[in-house]
């Protein structure tokens, strides 16, 4: 375990060599871990140190981070107005597809002083910005000519709404977005700004699928698209009318024109749906209540006489 | 009547009600509606832990639509059979179209149905019934129109492309509409509000009604139950037809383990049709 340690704080001084002042501060912490990792797990002191759990996946400037920051009671700090948890779960990210990157992979603009704190705004702008992009440059440069990516440069009054990479995918926990669990989560993170539209999504077959657990049945983006998407009424959207045969055929190759008339986002009780969906949905809920009501007094009445005049249980039939 | 002469002398009577092919028509009913309510109503009911439960224990959605659509076969067939026999009654002359033995609702379901009320609050006897009731040609009506809507609506989705080349993409929103509170009508007239009540948990048949897997029931209680009926085929001497000895004894033990066992299964399948739906509205 020792051992492991070195090779790691080895590998990770190559990385700092640039600055003599990190380097000082590097050959600091790395005694600091060695030390820390040959001691005996402290018989008090409550919350588990990071060296009692598996230590190969995680890289030593992760567990030097998770120190302080899988400590649940760390607490909050208030950036932008928002109060944001300075708790990573280092289950969750060691879980995470990201779990085997050290934490600076991301945390571009972090500095050895833990203290020295980057604002919020600042922080997500070099996520977006630069450190995702770092790996995933084809998915950024899709990103940039989305309407997401277009509306968050825009400086607008919108552009501070306008969701990034981590806002979809999420940071600590990032997961692999073909996973069921994902894709079951998906309108709920769209709906976070598109509200209401995940409601009648989930009402048909595609949404009660995923729901119930089929993974391949269509989410939001199967048919919107993700990291180029754009808004419906642009010709070079998924669901523009040029593109939406294409797109329903994607998962329905016999798909037809009329086929793509087929309407997702309505809600048959509602009179702004489709006038004849709205007549047939009112027929069904005047004809349940009625026929529901009916049989329920008839059969309440059959039983309260059939006990009354002792019908039930007579001996030898009738 | 003779009744208790043919007691005394040991030859339990039947009345055969329903004939093999009509009994048959029925088990096919009874399960391809149950395989189908089991694996389509958690659709409806998505967000209730039950219907997780259920699907998961199906072995997940992929395999929950392979029994539906199978079941959904079953369902067709049986409507085709009640359909083509339908055809073969009215085109051969089997019997009346219209009158005292007929499934036609008719002026006397009315005058029956206000009957009962008046039996129900005390108010008068209760009317003598005929050969099928007017709660039973609901229920068998009611089916027969909501097979069509269902089985109709059920296909435009099973074949939603071809569907879509023939009718406009919102016919596929109205199928969806259709089938979803056809399904839930008819889960609640058969498994709560009319069915299971009317044929089986009244007081003249509680606990079990035996006769729509037997075909008879014992004379004794035919005449109570149908004393209309009765009386009819008495004046035509039409009774003959229908009133038979008792089958043997193992077949009757054999009919009486499958009316239990249905019961047992029908009375779960309303439970947890109750469950469905009370628990996204209490949790």
């Amino acid at each position: 375990m020792v051992g492991g340690a070195r090779n790691s704080a080895r590998e990770l001084a190559k990385e700092f060599t640039f600055s003599s002042g990190r380097a000082l501060f590097l050959a600091f912490s790395t005694l600091l871990i060695v030390v820390l990792a040959a001691a005996p797990a402290p018989a008090a002191g409550g919350a588990p140190l990071p060296q009692n759990q598996p230590v190969a996946p995680v890289t030593d400037f992760t567990q030097r981070c998770l120190t302080c920051h899988s400590q649940p009671y760390l607490g909050q700090v208030e950036v932008d107005g928002r109060a944001k948890s300075l708790f990573v779960d280092p289950t969750a990210y060691k879980d995470s597809v990201h779990g085997l990157l050290p934490c600076n992979a991301c945390h571009t603009g972090f500095t050895p002083d833990p203290h020295q704190m980057v604002s919020n705004a600042e922080f997500f702008a070099q996520t977006a910005g630069e450190a995702c992009r770092n790996c995933h440059d084809d998915q950024f440069e899709m990103y940039k000519q989305s309407y997401h990516g277009t509306l968050s440069r825009s400086g607008s009054a919108e552009s501070e709404k306008a969701p990034l990479c981590v806002d979809c995918h999420g940071s600590h926990a990032i997961q692999k977005v073909n996973t069921l669990a994902y894709r079951q989560g998906i309108q709920d993170v769209c709906g976070r700004c598109h509200g209401g539209r995940e409601a009648t999504y989930l009402d048909t077959y595609h949404g009660k699928a995923v729901t119930l657990g089929r993974q391949a049945a269509a989410t939001c983006v199967d048919c919107h698209g993700s990291h180029s998407i754009l808004p419906v009424a642009n010709p070079q959207s998924t669901l523009s009318q040029a593109n939406i045969l294409g797109t329903c055929r994607r998962c329905h190759p016999e798909a037809s024109k009329g086929f793509t008339t087929f309407l997702v986002h309505i809600t048959p009780t509602s009179p702004k749906a489709p006038l004849v969906v709205f007549l047939v949905a009112m027929f069904y809920l005047v004809l349940i209540i009625a026929v529901f009501s009916f049989g329920g007094v008839h059969t309440l009445l059959y039983i309260y006489r059939g006990l009354k005049d002792g019908l039930y249980f007579r001996k030898g039939g009738h | 009547m003779t009744m208790g002469t043919d007691a005394k002398e040991g030859v339990r009577l039947v009345y055969r009600r329903f004939s093999t092919f009509h009994r048959f028509n029925h088990y096919l009913a009874m399960l391809s509606f149950f395989g189908l309510v089991l694996t389509g109503i958690p659709l409806k009911f998505k967000e209730s832990y039950f219907s997780k439960l259920l699907i998961d224990g199906l072995g997940g959605v992929e395999a929950a639509g392979f029994i539906h659509r199978t079941m959904a076969v079953i369902n067709i067939l049986y409507f085709v059979l009640e359909t083509g026999y339908m055809v073969y009654y009215v085109a051969a002359r089997k019997g009346p179209i219209f009158g005292d033995d007929s499934i036609v609702p008719g002026k006397k379901d009315w005058q029956d149905m206000k009957g009962m009320f008046r039996w129900f609050f005390g108010r008068g006897p209760k009317p003598a019934l005929n050969r099928f009731t007017y709660w039973e040609k609901f229920d068998y009506w009611a089916l027969f129109a909501g097979t069509i809507l269902i089985g109709g609506s059920g296909l435009m989705m099973w074949f939603p492309e071809a569907t879509a080349r023939l009718l406009p993409g919102v016919a596929l929103n109205v199928a969806l509409v259709v089938h979803s509170n056809e399904a839930f009508l008819a889960t609640g007239v058969i498994f709560i509000f009319v069915h299971f009540f009317s044929a089986h948990g009244r007081p003249e048949s509680f606990p079990a009604d035996e006769v729509i897997f037997s075909g008879y029931i014992p004379v004794e209680h035919y005449i109570h139950e149908r004393p209309l009926e009765y009386e009819n085929r008495l004046k035509n001497g039409t009774l003959d037809q229908v009133v038979t000895p008792a089958p043997p004894a193992p077949r009757r033990r054999l009919f009486r383990w499958i009316t239990g066992l249905v019961t047992l299964f029908a009375f779960l399948a309303a439970t947890y049709t109750l469950l469905l739906i009370v628990w996204p509205l209490v949790s």
